[in-house]
């Protein structure tokens, strides 16, 4: 409290001798403890002869520095206290609103659940919102166009597909094609990798068959979606069976890693080099690897199953090894 | 300390902020999805013409500009429906769970590939992490209708159990597509020859028999079953069945037992209608 007293008495007694008073002399008056000021004028009086100038100026500069001091503090203590009160009256206001939603979405769900019938408000909806409403469901079910793999928009010159990949029940990249279909068709611009076989698919089938051209390409697409995928979680998952890092080509075809496998509290370093010969498959057609008996057995699976499949058997093949009674 | 009051004010109203965020979403996620309007409403709505000046004075968009968003989406939605093959007709979604970084859907979804129609229900969650959102699809089920079919039931129930959606409608088009062929190609031949090609089993069976009518103990059986394996890939399977009267059987006449066989190689030289076409000369030779 003092601080904030203390200010505004310093803004109203500044200078009270000089200016103000009338038939006052310095050193009499009103002073607050915290104020020293006519003391001071009164020692340097006494001490430099009272008129030499820049003792006093050099006393008017410190004083004015004092007090414009005071008035900053004064002013941000008011500006602290304003933001404070504008701060507190917004969470008031988003309260309030958020409350009122609240309330609004309960009354919806109790509504829902008493069923009471599928029509919105008793009054008749504009055609605004009619429209509105038929928006997004359309746009809702070319959403889920986008999950069947091919998707897209007529656009002025022709179409823009958009190839979506999966592996299993995750989805993963979407790729762009802008085609134009006058006077022939032929792609604008697209967002295919380069190491995908594109010009060569779109020479052999674009022309004559549009659909089959997507459908193989979204093979190759996918294919690789699902090789870099296998790679990605053989890393996150499994970084304590590999050792150093994976290595593989830009187009996922080629993989060449040290793996070791646990087996009765030693562990056995192996090598692969796993190679996709097919561009349409997730799963090597050659995976040599070196060393013991083992290599050939897990040669075969790798050419069988999926790639982090494939470890999830070795870890559980291991794990039950080592657990057997 | 008056800065740490203001921080926690200012948390809190951010905090807020995103609450009635994600209400709001909440509350037009649930109008979306218990309203329903009728063809008729959404025709009228189109129609209709209303004081649009005062709409863009609100800041809304003019009706005039929604009726044109309309049909541009619908357009793109009607060619996607050709151009696939995949026709949706029902869909209804219901959003589970959302959260700021997390939203749970339930889908359900009915439609046709063609002449093969499905119904499906799964759940699809998006969850937001650093760089994009991920969409996984969960709880997939899926009836067909031609279900009863043990390669299409393994293929479904293999689907299932990966949640694989997306392979699901690849395959399921690749499938229809021989399925539509099939059919198309049988039309074709009954079309053209209705005294000498009969369909057992109609247009969507998996044979179709032809005779001579003036020789009705001979008959050939064309078999064209349509496989698709666990993993989704379409393999049609041709083959011919013989029948002849038991006499005809005892002479073994190489040319009825080789039948099969050559059928095969008619196959793979000159493709499913060129083969078909020449059994057709074959059987409705006066011989």
């Amino acid at each position: 409290q003092e601080e904030e007293e203390g200010p505004l008495r310093k803004k109203s007694s500044c200078f009270p001798h000089i200016a103000t008073s009338q038939g006052m002399e310095p050193g009499q008056g009103e002073l607050t403890p915290a104020f020293s000021l006519a003391g001071e004028w009164q020692g340097k009086m006494e001490e430099g002869k009272a008129y030499s100038p820049h003792g006093v100026f050099a006393h008017l500069e410190m004083l004015e520095a004092r007090a414009h001091e005071a008035d900053l503090k004064e002013e941000e203590a008011t500006q602290q206290e304003e933001k404070l009160a504008r701060l507190k009256a917004r969470v008031q206001e988003l309260t309030l609103q958020r409350d009122e939603l609240q309330a609004k979405v309960d009354l919806q769900q109790k509504r829902q659940l008493e069923k009471e019938g599928v029509a919105s408000d008793p009054a008749q909806p504009s055609a605004q919102a009619v429209l509105e409403w038929k928006i997004k469901r359309v746009k809702a079910m070319l959403q889920v166009f986008s999950l069947t793999g091919i998707s897209g928009k007529l656009t002025k010159q022709g179409v823009c597909f958009c190839i979506s990949t999966a592996y299993e029940g995750t989805y993963l990249d979407s790729y762009y094609l802008d085609l134009l279909t006058k006077p022939e068709v032929r792609i604008l611009r697209h967002s295919i990798p380069i190491f995908i076989p594109l010009e060569q698919l779109a020479k052999k089938y674009l022309q004559t068959d549009i659909r089959r051209f997507l459908s193989v390409l979204s093979n190759h697409l996918n294919a690789y979606a699902a090789r870099k995928y296998q790679a990605d979680q053989l890393q996150e998952h499994f970084s304590d069976q590999i050792e150093g890092t994976l290595q593989t080509n830009s187009l996922c075809n080629l993989l060449v890693f040290n793996y070791n496998v646990p087996n009765k509290s030693k562990t056995f370093p192996f090598n692969v080099r796993l190679l996709y010969g097919d561009l349409c498959s997730s799963i090597p057609t050659k995976a040599p690897a070196s060393l013991a008996e083992m290599a050939a057995a897990h040669s075969d699976l790798f050419c069988h199953v999926a790639l982090h499949k494939a470890f999830r058997s070795f870890r559980n093949a291991g794990e039950s090894v080592a657990g057997a009674p | 300390m008056d800065n740490s009051i203001c921080q926690a004010y200012e948390d809190k109203i951010q905090s807020l902020e995103e609450e009635i965020k994600l209400l709001t979403e909440k509350y037009e996620d649930n109008q979306q999805e218990s309203t329903f309007f009728s063809d008729e409403e959404i025709l009228m709505s189109k129609k209709s013409f209303q004081r649009e000046f005062w709409r863009e004075s609100q800041g809304c968009e003019s009706l005039s500009d929604l009726k044109a968003q309309l049909e541009s989406l619908e357009t793109d939605l009607s060619f996607l429906m050709k151009f696939t093959g995949i026709q949706f007709t029902s869909h209804s979604k219901k959003t589970v769970e959302k959260t700021r970084n997390r939203a749970v859907q339930k889908h359900r979804l009915s439609g046709n590939c063609h002449s093969l129609s499905f119904h499906l229900e799964f759940q699809l969650l998006e969850m937001q992490n650093k760089e994009n959102v991920s969409v996984v699809v969960n709880d997939l089920s899926i009836t067909m209708e031609s279900g009863e079919e043990s390669d299409v039931s393994k293929f479904v129930s293999s689907i299932e159990e990966h949640g694989n959606l997306l392979a699901f409608f690849r395959s399921l088009s690749s499938y229809a597509e021989w399925c539509e062929h099939r059919r198309c190609t049988f039309l074709h031949f009954k079309a053209k020859y209705p005294d000498v090609v009969t369909l057992p089993e109609g247009l969507l069976g998996d044979y179709i028999i032809l005779r001579n009518s003036k020789h009705s103990g001979f008959e050939l059986l064309v078999v064209w079953k349509i496989h698709i394996d666990e993993e989704g890939r379409t393999t049609p399977l041709l083959d011919l069945l013989t029948k002849v009267p038991e006499q005809v059987l005892e002479w073994k006449n190489p040319a009825i037992e080789n039948a099969p066989a050559g059928f095969r190689s008619m196959l793979l030289l000159f493709g499913i209608e060129a083969a078909i076409e020449n059994l057709i000369k074959v059987v409705s030779l006066e011989k």
